[in-house]
């Protein structure tokens, strides 16, 4: 077994399958999943406007991510990973079998940290409820992103270099993370058989996490494996149908207003909100917090 | 649940997987260290084949960076089914050559006579990296030896060495 974990992998190898898995998994797997989901809303006469031009803000959400994140990644992975991974991590990890699978599975427990940071933290939800205010649930709905989404990643998997982790093998395990997240965006797979809705995180489980039900709030937040909410107590079986989207529903398919209404309402709260100390709080409290003698306001 | 119920077994997670992850390599690097330590055995010991053996002998290759100018010799030697390369000599840019302690450099675990592959030790900013790399033979005298690391790459010109 050891023998096993300690075989070296070559670099070439492992970026092979990563992009197999990674990069080719939207041409043999999300677009035709997509394509067969359209397909299930015409069957049952939920195909309308209103589902297309979700979709197609969810895409025009992604490219305005994509962007951001590239200027981003560039930066963090040619300076500030490498420099932490040169100056402040533990001895480097050889390229093995146990190394990656190590490596995955802790960016899949970052992820979890970093998702339920922003959910629970104002400045995250407010980049955060974008993804989650579609009031549908298919695999575009994946690619809904809001404008700062993709700093919390970097901030999270920093410890992962500092654990002498590669960086690029760092960056590819979560894009590997993400990748699966996105196959769990659909209505069209039910409860799988119960090993598996037990340890991974299933279609089923993030329905939960994306519905506006009230108990369904802020469960689910895992990326591959649901035994970490099982683990820190914020696991909620599917029961009750999901009503999809947020408390306060955006009611718009403006790529535009999608992409910017989380930051927009979150700068109408600070707005609201008396005092420097408190509008800086309500960055780091949650994002249902007013002072104490201060009421939510409706946006 | 309480805050330090999730701090500590999230550590718990932590600890387990990155420890596992440290305990498999130091594992594998105290393994590596024991295999280089056995008697290496010589190129009498394995079978010829003289379609890849006239790689074996001494290589000289000419340097021109910030960190180095100059020239090193490298001794490549048949061991078991591999070619390994050890430092022999180092040449300034006037061709004072000083012995070299030997290290391995390169490790050819393929060659077909024409071209092979293996891995490289580069040294970047005081840390050194086993890269994968390619050979190329020009003639029986001299072979380009090519790497890419993270689009950090080279082509160097090893040539037969006469001393």
């Amino acid at each position: 077994m050891i023998e096993f974990l300690s075989q070296k992998i070559s670099w070439i190898d492992l970026e092979y399958w990563f992009y197999i898995f990674n990069d080719l998994s939207l041409l043999y797997l999300i677009v035709p999943f997509f394509v067969l989901e359209l397909i299930r809303y015409a069957y049952l006469k939920r195909l309308n406007a209103n589902v297309i031009f979700d979709s197609l803000a969810n895409i025009i959400t992604f490219g305005a991510f994509f962007a951001i994140e590239i200027l981003l990644g560039i930066l963090a992975i040619t300076k500030l990973y490498f420099w932490i991974y040169q100056n402040i991590s533990l001895p480097h990890l050889d390229l093995n079998w146990a190394t990656i699978i190590a490596c995955i599975i802790l960016a899949d427990f970052a992820y979890y940290w970093e998702h339920r940071m922003m959910h629970r933290i104002g400045i995250g939800w407010a980049t955060h409820t974008v993804h989650h205010s579609s009031p549908h649930f298919n695999m575009s709905v994946a690619y809904r992103f809001g404008p700062f989404d993709a700093i919390m990643p970097i901030v999270f998997s920093l410890p992962l270099v500092m654990l002498g982790f590669d960086p690029i093998l760092v960056l590819l395990s979560e894009v590997f993370v993400q990748v699966f997240q996105t196959l769990l965006h659909t209505e069209i797979i039910g409860k799988l058989i119960k090993p598996v809705e037990f340890i991974f995180n299933t279609p089923s489980h993030h329905r939960v996490h994306h519905g506006s039900n009230r108990q369904y709030w802020d469960k689910n937040y895992a990326g591959i494996f649901i035994i970490w909410d099982r683990l820190l107590g914020t696991f909620e079986p599917e029961v009750e149908k999901v009503v999809y989207g947020i408390s306060e529903p955006l009611q718009s398919t403006n790529p535009i207003k999608v992409f910017f209404h989380g930051i927009t309402r979150f700068f109408k709260k600070l707005k609201q909100i008396d005092g420097i100390h408190n509008k800086l709080l309500a960055f780091i409290k949650p994002p249902d917090w007013m002072p104490s003698n201060q009421k939510i306001p409706k946006s | 649940m309480k805050n330090s119920t999730l701090l500590f077994r999230s550590l718990l997670v932590i600890i387990l997987l990155a420890g596992g992850a440290h305990l498999v390599t130091y594992a594998a690097q105290n393994k590596d260290s024991i295999t280089t330590n056995e008697v290496i055995p010589d190129t009498e010991n394995t079978a010829p084949n003289y379609e890849t053996d006239y790689i074996v002998g001494k290589w000289i290759v000419n340097y021109n960076s910030d960190d180095y100018k100059g020239a090193i010799v490298y001794d490549i030697k048949k061991e078991g089914n591999k070619f390994n390369a050890y430092t022999y000599e180092y040449q300034d840019e006037k061709g004072y050559g000083e012995k070299a302690e030997k290290t391995k450099t390169l490790t050819i675990n393929s060659f077909d006579g024409y071209k092979g592959k293996g891995t490289y030790k580069i040294e970047y900013e005081g840390e050194t990296y086993d890269v994968q790399c390619n050979i190329d033979m020009v003639d029986e005298n001299s072979f380009k030896l090519s790497y890419d690391y993270y689009g950090y790459g080279d082509v160097e010109t090893w040539k037969r060495f006469k001393s």
